[in-house]
């Protein structure tokens, strides 16, 4: 049910992935959706899929875990491959009244759904092997720099810890309600249309009133204790790159050569 | 007619990292108009075994027979069983979303497709029953007290005329005022409309008083089955488990093992009090 959403949550277990300093793991998945984009033949998808697969083994994910995070974007992925398909202009090789198929469509069809599967388990993979707390320390770090221009890095970096975290249990609490509607026998799955979304509004508003109670509860915690941004914070536990990381930075380099050297000059 | 549970297990999120085995072969047979007490430490298992009740759950293996149908039959209504078992969940306040109480509260009955006329009357009477007054019928929910909205809550599910009640943690967070109106007034429900009602709670003190039947969860088993006054002999064992006899069988238990010859089965202070006048009049003391 609505537990199957599991984008964003982190998977606990122990691997050598769940163990790599944060920024690696931050900058892996950006480099590893940059190198999507950067060819347009199904070889490099094959390196892709390998240098992926090879990473979801280490982080010891059940591979049925992650894609079952893929159910709740089949939606955008089928419209996706549709509009590539019906769309683009090219060979005709089908047509019905005003549906046309052409090569060029099937074939970019082809490759959105493969980068939008791998851009979703990729950047998965780093939200189920780490922590809301590390990503935020990751983000952090790497946004560093960018304080010299006076952005609030350290706030930015904070809301989205605290969005992730809030994932879970706004789901749970979605779970609870729509468990304690349906007991007084609200039906969230058959009707109309119309009938769902007016079915809705017994799970929305306590679920917004609820999400607001947190944030003041939150709110209130956090300067309970003090807190007031990030000027002149320390770490607990500071980051430091230990071999792991530099191993894994260097592999991440080894796949972009491998990408490079294999669909520039191996197999076109 | 009864609830019947046959071998019924209960694991949450099987397959995954999170996998968590909640009840382990739970057998019970719930009687017409019983007020039970379901007692069990934090995590014990008791919400888990009451959403199994009203089909809110499905057990990953055993049987639930209600009146003797099998509720996982296919052909099973099960929006049936969830009228005729009303659950009211952990502060239930959270589920409010109507802009006024009786719009609220008649949430529920509308959803049973009753006459709009029958809706009004239940959704008045439920409210009359967990105390709300006439006064209260056109606030916003949201404008009450905790207590107020708690009890507004527990109408929305009585408006439904359910055959068995079931209040998962009623008093909680609630002053010791509020939890003894409301567990006062589930009473007296339980009297004056025959349901059977199942009261669940992690304290022995609120529900001994009340009950005429305790089970007692721990670990997603249920360990003891029967009347108060059985289940709190074996008060170590209940310790044992993180739970607690009430304060008087304490009393009871010393006052007994030192030499004074009372019963130990007192549950409440009333009979606590009684036991030990019986005897010291006995003794000649008084
Ligand atoms: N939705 C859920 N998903 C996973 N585990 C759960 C869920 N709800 C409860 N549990 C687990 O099942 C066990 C029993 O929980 P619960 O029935 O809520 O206990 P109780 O009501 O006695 O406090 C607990 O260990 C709890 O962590
Ligand atoms: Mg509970």
């Amino acid at each position: 049910m609505i537990r199957d959403i599991t984008i964003g949550q982190y998977y606990p277990v122990d691997s050598v992935i769940h163990r790599l300093d944060p920024r690696v793991k931050l900058m892996g998945t950006l480099i590893y959706i940059i190198s999507l984009f950067l060819f347009k033949s199904f070889t490099g998808y094959l390196v892709a899929l390998v240098f992926l697969g090879a990473v979801i083994k280490l982080s010891r994910v059940p591979l049925g875990y992650i894609l079952r995070g893929l159910k709740a974007v089949i939606v955008l992925l089928f419209f996706t491959i549709g509009f590539n398909i019906f769309l683009t202009p090219g060979q005709v090789i089908w047509q019905a009244w005003v549906f046309k198929i052409t090569r060029e469509g099937l074939r970019s069809g082809a490759f959105m759904g493969i980068r939008l599967i791998f851009l979703i388990v990729g950047s998965s993979l780093m939200t189920f092997t780490t922590t809301p707390n590390h990503l935020t320390d990751g983000l952090e770090r790497l946004l560093g720099p960018f304080k010299r221009l006076h952005m609030p890095v350290h706030e930015v970096s904070m809301m989205m810890s605290i969005a992730l975290r809030f994932i879970p249990i706004l789901l749970e609490e979605t779970d609870k309600i729509m468990k304690a509607q349906s007991a007084r026998g609200a039906d969230f799955e058959s009707g109309g249309l119309i009938k769902k979304a007016k079915s809705l509004v017994p799970l929305l508003v306590p679920l917004f009133v609820s999400a607001f109670r947190r944030a003041n509860d939150l709110a209130m915690a956090m300067e309970a204790r003090c807190y007031r941004g990030g000027e002149g914070r320390t770490k607990m536990k500071p980051l430091k790159y230990g071999r792991r990381d530099y191993i894994a930075y260097g592999m991440i380099a080894l796949y972009l050569g491998a990408l490079f050297l294999i669909t520039r000059y191996l197999w076109k | 007619m009864s609830i019947i549970l046959d071998k019924v297990n209960y694991e949450y999120s099987k397959g995954t990292a999170y996998e968590k085995k909640a009840l382990r072969n739970i057998n019970l047979e719930i009687r017409d108009g019983e007020f039970i007490g379901l007692i069990g430490h934090t995590g014990s298992g008791k919400s888990t075994l009451i959403q199994h009740l009203n089909g809110l759950l499905r057990a990953t293996s055993g049987a639930i027979y209600y009146n003797g149908q099998d509720i996982y039959d296919e052909d099973y209504k099960m929006k049936d069983l969830r009228s005729k078992v009303g659950l009211v969940f952990q502060y239930p306040e959270h589920q409010l979303f109507e802009t006024t109480v009786l719009r609220d509260v008649k949430f529920g009955p509308s959803n049973q497709g009753l006459p709009a006329l029958e809706v009004d009357l239940r959704a008045y009477e439920a409210l009359k029953q967990v105390g709300i007054g006439e006064d209260m019928l056109d606030l916003s929910p949201f404008e009450l007290s905790g207590g107020q909205k708690r009890r507004v809550a527990i109408a929305g599910v009585l408006a439904m005329k359910p055959e068995v009640l079931i209040l998962d943690e009623p008093t909680a967070g609630l002053d010791p005022k509020g939890r003894d109106e409301i567990l006062d007034q589930i009473a007296k429900l339980h009297q004056e409309n025959k349901i059977t009602v199942i009261l669940v709670s992690h304290s022995m003190e609120d529900v001994a008083k009340y009950v005429s039947r305790l089970i007692v969860m721990n670990r997603g088993e249920a360990v003891f089955d029967g009347s108060p006054k059985k289940v709190f002999r074996h008060y170590k064992e209940l310790e044992r488990i993180g739970l607690a006899a009430p304060q008087v069988t304490y009393v009871m238990n010393e006052l007994a093992e030192r030499g004074v010859m009372v019963s130990t089965d007192a549950t409440t202070v009333e009979e606590a009090g009684a036991e030990i006048l019986q005897w010291a009049k006995k003794c000649g003391i008084i």
